[in-house]
C-alpha cells in the first residue's frame, strides 16, 4: 500500500496529511502531483544541512528524518543573542527553500518539544522547561505510538498532567521509556547526541581476522598501521603534528592513544616507537578486532623527511633551522673532515632535536618542556615566556644591564630587615632563620607593577629592588614593597638568589 | 686490500676514536688546566656538582657556575637543562653570558624522570650538553649516563640538589668524571667602583679521574670563556696534619 510520507503547504491546506492512503489523496485532489520518496537522498541532504550548520556551532546532530540539533551554548553572543541567532539562521535557509520551526531550550527534548509544538521560535529560559512544556501534547515527549495512545487513553492530554502523576505509579504503568523521555525533557537525565565531525582525511583502519591481544601485537598493529597511513601522507606530500591511535575492542569500547610531535613528520618508525611506551596503558579485554589511526593537523612539508638522518652527528653542512626546501648540499654524505660538531655556528638543525623534544613532550607534556623568550615585561616573573623549544628564537633580548638571579622564586619570600630610612639597602637580613650581614649592596631599581594589569596607586605597585652580597659572597635579590612610610613601614621579600 | 692498507685504516680509526674521547674544554688558565686530563674540562663524560648548607637545596651558586662553564658548548650545538623545581630564571643565566633564549628547559615531575630526560639528552645527536638537576643518583645511573655520553661526546653535568624540606641525602655516587664543590665567594669590585663587582665562586675540584684536585676562587669573566681564575687556593688542611698529599 502506498502512502504518503510528506506533504507540501498547499497539500496541507487541502486536507491531505503524511501516513494518508496515496489513493485516497488523489481520489480528493485529483490533480496531486506525488514524487517518489527517497529516504536515502533525504538522509543525505540531512547530513549536508548538518555540515552547513557548522557555521552556527561546532556541535551540530542530526535528529532523522527531518531535525537538527544545535548546541549553542557559548555561541549565541556572537550573534548577539539568540533571537538574533534564530533570525538568522532562519533567513539563510529560507533563501534556499526550506521552511522550518525553531526553539532554543535547555535540553534537547525540551527544544524538539517546544520546536514541534509550540508557537514557531519559542525560547525557554533556563529553569523554566517544566512550565514552558506543560501546556504541550504528550506526543511531544518524543514517545512511542504505543505508549502516547495510551496516555492519551488515560484521559492525560499534556505533559502538565503527566509530571504532575507520582513517579512510581507513571513508571508501572507506563514503563521506564516515558520516565526517561520526561527526565531528558526537563533536564533530569542526561542525553547524548552524536554531533556530527567533520570528516578527517588522514585516516588508516586495520581489521583483524582473528582478535588480538598479546603485547607483542599490539606493537606491530601500531607500526603497520603507522606504514600504511605514512603511505598515503607521504604520496600526498604531508606531514601531521598529532596522531590519533584507537584501539577497537569486541565489546565496542575504545581504548584511546595520541602522540604529539614538535614538527610536523610522518617517518612511521618514529611515529610508532613515540606509541611504543603509551601501549602499555591499553587493556585488551577480550580482544582487539580494529584499529584505527588519524592525524591531525596536517602540512606540507615537502621532502624533509627524506635527508633526514638520526646516525649523523653532523652530516655535511647545513642549509640552517630546519628550511623546508631540501639544499643540494644536504644531499651530499658527511665526509670525514667535517665535524662531528657544527663549531661555531649560531644556526643549527632543529631536525635532529625534534625526535629528542617529541619523546619528552610525549612523556612529560608540552607544558613543561619549554625554551625562555624574552617578553616585554618589567615584571621580573613575566619577563621570559615559555616558548615551544623548536620555535625559532626572536630578535628581542632581554636587557643585560639588568642584573636578574639565576633562580627566581615563584613567590617572593618574607625576611625580616634592618635597613636605614628612606631608601638604603639593608644591613641586615634574617632568611630562613639566619641572619645575614649585608656587605655591599647595588640598587635601587624601582619596577612599578603594569598599570594595565593592577591599579597604579596601589602602593604595593612599586617595588625597589636590591642586588645584595653577605659575607660569604652569596648573592640575594630583594624588594621592598611600596614607598617609605613612617607609619606603616613597608614589607621587604626575597625573590631570588644571584648565583 | 695490502696489510700496509689495512693497518693505515686501523690506525685511523683509533685516531678519530681517540680525538673523540680527547676532546676537552680548556679553562684558558694553566693554573687550573694543570690539573685535569688533556688540559681541560673532558667532554664525553659527565661532571658531577655539589653545594653546602643551604646552597644544597637552592643550588643557585652551583647553577651559575655550570651554567657559566657550560656556555662555550652552546655554540657548538643545543644544551638542555632538566630540573625538578622550575625556578631556573633564564634573564639571570642570560646575564651569564649564557645564551638562554636556546636552552632547552625541562621540568621533571620525579627524579627518576629527570634521570630518563637528562640520558635521553645526552644521546641525541646535536646536543652538545646536558644539565640535571638530581638529588642523589647511583652508580648504575651513573654508569648509564657516562654511556650516554660517550655515543656523541656530550659533556653532561649533574647538580647534586634536594628538594625543599627534604632531609640531606649522602651517598655520593663515584661514577662521575670529575666532582667539583661550588660555593660562592666575595666579589671584589674594581677600587674605587660602588657596588658589587663580577660573581665570584669558590671552586673545588674535589675529584677528577686522570687528574689530581685543587682549589680556585673564579670569576665571571666577559669574552668567550665566561670564566677565570682570580686565585689559587692553597690546602687549607692546617689543623690536620699529612705531610704527603696523594693525587688521585
Amino acid at each position: 500500500m502506498r502512502r504518503l510520507t510528506a506533504v507540501d503547504g498547499r497539500a496541507a491546506a487541502l486536507g491531505l496529511f503524511p501516513g494518508q492512503k496515496a489513493t485516497d489523496a488523489t481520489a480528493l485532489v485529483p490533480e496531486l502531483i506525488i514524487a517518489e520518496a527517497d529516504p536515502a537522498a533525504d538522509a543525505a541532504a540531512l547530513t549536508k544541512l548538518v555540515d552547513w550548520c557548522a557555521r552556527f556551532s561546532p556541535a551540530v546532530a542530526a535528529d532523522p528524518p527531518d531535525g537538527l540539533f544545535l548546541d549553542i551554548t557559548g555561541v549565541a553572543h556572537l550573534w548577539g543573542g539568540e533571537a538574533a541567532m534564530i533570525d538568522d539562521l532562519v533567513r539563510r535557509l529560507a533563501a534556499h527553500g526550506l521552511t522550518l520551526r525553531v526553539a532554543i531550550a535547555e535540553t534537547p527534548g525540551a527544544a524538539w518539544a517546544l520546536a514541534h509544538f509550540a508557537p514557531d521560535r519559542s525560547r525557554c529560559e533556563n529553569g523554566q522547561a517544566a512550565t514552558a512544556l506543560a501546556p504541550l501534547p504528550v506526543a511531544a515527549l518524543r514517545l512511542s505510538q504505543a505508549d502516547a495512545g495510551q496516555i492519551g487513553r488515560l484521559g492525560l492530554r499534556s505533559i502538565g498532567s503527566v509530571a504532575a502523576l507520582p513517579r512510581g505509579e507513571l513508571g508501572r504503568r507506563f514503563g521506564s521509556a516515558v520516565l526517561k523521555r520526561l527526565d531528558q525533557a526537563l533536564g533530569r537525565a542526561p542525553e547524548a547526541l552524536t554531533f556530527r565531525r567533520p570528516p578527517n582525511p588522514w585516516f588508516a583502519r586495520l581489521a583483524f581476522a582473528e582478535p588480538v591481544s598479546a603485547p607483542e601485537d599490539l606493537a606491530t598493529a601500531c607500526n603497520d598501521i603507522a606504514a600504511v597511513l605514512a603511505a598515503r601522507l607521504e604520496a600526498e606530500g604531508q606531514g601531521a603534528r598529532v596522531f590519533d591511535l584507537a584501539f577497537h575492542r569486541l565489546d565496542g569500547r575504545a581504548e584511546r592513544l595520541s602522540i604529539a610531535l614538535s614538527l610536523a613528520g610522518r617517518d612511521p618508525a618514529a611515529v610508532a616507537r613515540l606509541f611504543q611506551p603509551l601501549l602499555e596503558r591499553i587493556d585488551p579485554g577480550f580482544g582487539i578486532e580494529v584499529v584505527t589511526l588519524a592525524a591531525r593537523e596536517t602540512e606540507t612539508i615537502g621532502s624533509r623527511q627524506a635527508c633526514f638522518s638520526s646516525s649523523f652527528g653532523g652530516g655535511g653542512p647545513r642549509s640552517g633551522g630546519g628550511a623546508p626546501n631540501a639544499s643540494p648540499d644536504r644531499h651530499r654524505p658527511p665526509t670525514s673532515a667535517s665535524p662531528v660538531l657544527p663549531p661555531g655556528g649560531g644556526e643549527r638543525d632543529d631536525q635532529d632535536l625534534s625526535p629528542f623534544i617529541d619523546r619528552l613532550t610525549n612523556r612529560l607534556g608540552a607544558a613543561v618542556v619549554w625554551r625562555a623568550e624574552a617578553f616585554a615585561s618589567h615584571a621580573p616573573e613575566r619577563a621570559a615566556a615559555r616558548r615551544p623549544p623548536l620555535t625559532r628564537p626572536a630578535e628581542t633580548a632581554w636587557d643585560a644591564g639588568r642584573p636578574r638571579p639565576v633562580r627566581l622564586f615563584r613567590r617572593p619570600e618574607p625576611i625580616e630587615v634592618i635597613a636605614p630610612v628612606p631608601d638604603d639597602p639593608p644591613v641586615l637580613f634574617r632568611w630562613r632563620g639566619q641572619a645575614r650581614r649585608v656587605r655591599r649592596a647595588e640598587g635601587p631599581e624601582r619596577l612599578a607593577q603594569e598599570w594595565w594589569r593592577r591599579p597604579f596607586d596601589d602602593p604595593a605597585a612599586v617595588r625597589d629592588y636590591y642586588q645584595v652580597e653577605d659575607e660569604t659572597g652569596a648573592r640575594f635579590w630583594l624588594f621592598r614593597a611600596g614607598l617609605y612610610d613612617a607609619e606603616n613601614p613597608p614589607r621587604w621579600w626575597l625573590h631570588g638568589l644571584f648565583g | 686490500m695490502s696489510r700496509a692498507a689495512q693497518l693505515m685504516a686501523v690506525r685511523g680509526k683509533l685516531a678519530a676514536l681517540e680525538n673523540r674521547k680527547g676532546d676537552v674544554l680548556p679553562f684558558g688558565d694553566r693554573r687550573i688546566d694543570a690539573c685535569l686530563p688533556g688540559g681541560g674540562l673532558p667532554l664525553g663524560c659527565w661532571h658531577e656538582a655539589i653545594g653546602e648548607g643551604l646552597e644544597s637545596e637552592t643550588a643557585a651558586a652551583t647553577g651559575a657556575f655550570i651554567a657559566a662553564l657550560a656556555a662555550p658548548l652552546a655554540s657548538r650545538g643545543a644544551v638542555v637543562w632538566v630540573m625538578r623545581r622550575q625556578d631556573l630564571h633564564a634573564p639571570g643565566l642570560a646575564s651569564l653570558g649564557f645564551p638562554a633564549e636556546r636552552l632547552i628547559q625541562v621540568g621533571a615531575p620525579s627524579q627518576t624522570e629527570a634521570l630518563i630526560a637528562l640520558e635521553d639528552a645526552l644521546r641525541t645527536p646535536g646536543i652538545a650538553a646536558a644539565i640535571g638537576e638530581v638529588e642523589r643518583l647511583d652508580l648504575i645511573a651513573g654508569r648509564r649516563l657516562q654511556l650516554a655520553c660517550e655515543r656523541h661526546g656530550a659533556a653532561g653535568f649533574v647538580i647534586r640538589r634536594r628538594l625543599y624540606g627534604r632531609r640531606r641525602s649522602d651517598g655520593l655516587a663515584a661514577a662521575a668524571t670529575t666532582r667539583w664543590r661550588i660555593a660562592s665567594a666575595p666579589s671584589e669590585p674594581e677600587p674605587g667602583e660602588p657596588g658589587l663587582g663580577p660573581p665570584r665562586w669558590r671552586v673545588e675540584l674535589e675529584r677528577c679521574r686522570g687528574g689530581r684536585p685543587g682549589a680556585w676562587i673564579m670569576e665571571k669573566a666577559d669574552g668567550p670563556l665566561c670564566l677565570r681564575v682570580v686565585a689559587e687556593l692553597g690546602d687549607r688542611g692546617l689543623d690536620t696534619p699529612s705531610p704527603i698529599r696523594l693525587a688521585g
